[in-house]
């Protein structure tokens, strides 16, 4: 009798494998993911993080979502953004965010972001960069404010200020340009919804809003679609034909309930439902 | 597994076998697969399939060899005799299988892996009995 194994499976069934290689020859293409293009911004200021991203999520040249989230919960004053694919950013901030909170209730202590960044970048590694997602994790703790980076292979990087996404080389030209240390928070925030916008005209990924959050020792405050510059203008003239404008000729009205009778089913006596 | 300090599992895994597509026979299953190609077999073995499958036992060779040299054979020992006393009853195939003194052993009673809820039995199709018990003995 073949014993079973002690290990966690995987997870992933790689049984289709040999099917899809084989079809892939044969010259169907490979189903696209929707991919975030995105424009993901974080920085630091005096009381804690700024966290910032646009909203339009993409499809290879199509716009998927206009108006997605892209500022992921992980603990209450920790929050993670995703660029990349949006189902691995989704799904891995979401499976972290689990963790969190199991780790948080064994510990007894309030959860820090040294142990996101590590439980991120160990189950990114595992997965050699298939899993496509590079984050930008900011939060406060008990040991202070952290921001970090963490790319889809599994590497990080500790910074002030981080960028991530096909905008992220427009947003850091103006986080280059007007960064300083201590900002305040009306500062910081003017700061990160320009980077945003930076990213929002100047790249193709990226549209529709700005979302931000901002995270300090005390409280974290989601502002979603803080500046909304992309909004449909109103149409100037009504196009509603008026009643009458076509002539009818005859009418019939059909009532689709022609008789209705109410058994009550469940025993001789039929119990209300208790809905107290 | 012979002792080793690797990290992660090595690249070089060992040659792609039929049993990927083999049917109830044990042969290659031309209906469901196509034909038989030692190209598709030779070329299909991905690297990131082995490296997650072996992941966790490579991890947990690791400790079990570093205890081996710090406190002695007996330590790895007895860790594996615990393990296998622990799962030695064998579960209902077509039920969710839950061996929770096997996590609390394993380490895992704590945290969430994608193989928690991914790829289990209510994830497949809905099959009898004796597929079940076919798929569980192929091991």
């Amino acid at each position: 009798m073949a014993s079973a194994s002690v290990y966690a499976p995987a997870g992933f069934d790689f049984s289709n494998q040999v099917r899809n290689q084989f079809l892939q020859e044969k010259g169907l293409p490979l189903p696209k993911a929707t991919s975030t293009g995105t424009t993901i911004v974080g920085c630091l200021f005096k009381d804690g993080i700024i966290l910032g991203a646009d909203t339009r999520a993409t499809e290879g040249p199509i716009v998927a979502d206009k108006n997605c989230e892209k500022i992921h919960f992980i603990t209450e004053s920790i929050r993670c953004c995703g660029a990349g694919t949006a189902a691995d950013t989704e799904f891995t901030t979401a499976l972290i965010s689990s963790n969190m909170a199991l780790h948080e209730l064994s510990t007894g202590r309030k959860p820090r972001v040294v142990t996101a960044m590590t439980m991120l970048k160990q189950m990114l590694f595992r997965y050699q960069g298939h899993v496509g997602a590079a984050l930008v994790l900011g939060g406060v703790d008990s040991t202070g404010a952290h921001l970090f980076t963490i790319h889809p292979h599994g590497s990080t990087d500790k910074l002030p200020y981080v960028t991530m996404g096909s905008g992220s080389l427009a947003a850091m030209a103006v986080f280059e340009s007007a960064w300083k240390p201590n900002m305040t928070r009306e500062e910081a925030l003017a700061l990160v919804s320009d980077a945003i916008f930076a990213g929002i005209f100047n790249d193709l990924g990226s549209g529709s809003n700005v979302d931000a959050c901002v995270i300090t020792a005390s409280h974290t405050e989601m502002l979603r679609n803080y500046v909304k510059p992309n909004e449909r203008v109103e149409k100037e003239q009504k196009y509603k034909f008026r009643r009458g404008t076509t002539a009818w000729k005859k009418e019939s009205i059909r009532d689709l309930v022609v008789s209705e009778e109410v058994r009550p089913l469940g025993g001789a006596q039929a119990e209300a439902m208790d809905t107290s | 597994m012979e002792p080793s300090l690797r990290l992660a599992p090595s690249p070089n895994a060992k040659a792609a076998s039929v049993q990927d597509t083999s049917n109830s026979l044990g042969l290659h299953d031309t209906l469901q697969y196509g034909p038989r190609s030692i190209a598709t077999e030779v070329k299909t073995v991905s690297p990131i399939r082995q490296r997650l499958e072996n992941w966790e036992q490579t991890q947990d060779n690791l400790k079990l060899t570093v205890q081996r040299n710090v406190y002695g054979l007996h330590a790895p020992v007895r860790l594996l005799m615990e393990r296998k006393i622990v799962s030695s009853m064998a579960q209902m195939p077509t039920l969710p299988q839950s061996n929770l003194h096997l996590d609390i052993l394993m380490g895992r009673d704590e945290t969430l892996c994608t193989g928690d809820f991914f790829g289990g039995v209510e994830m497949r199709t809905p099959q009898s009995i004796h597929q079940e018990m076919e798929r569980k003995y192929r091991v």
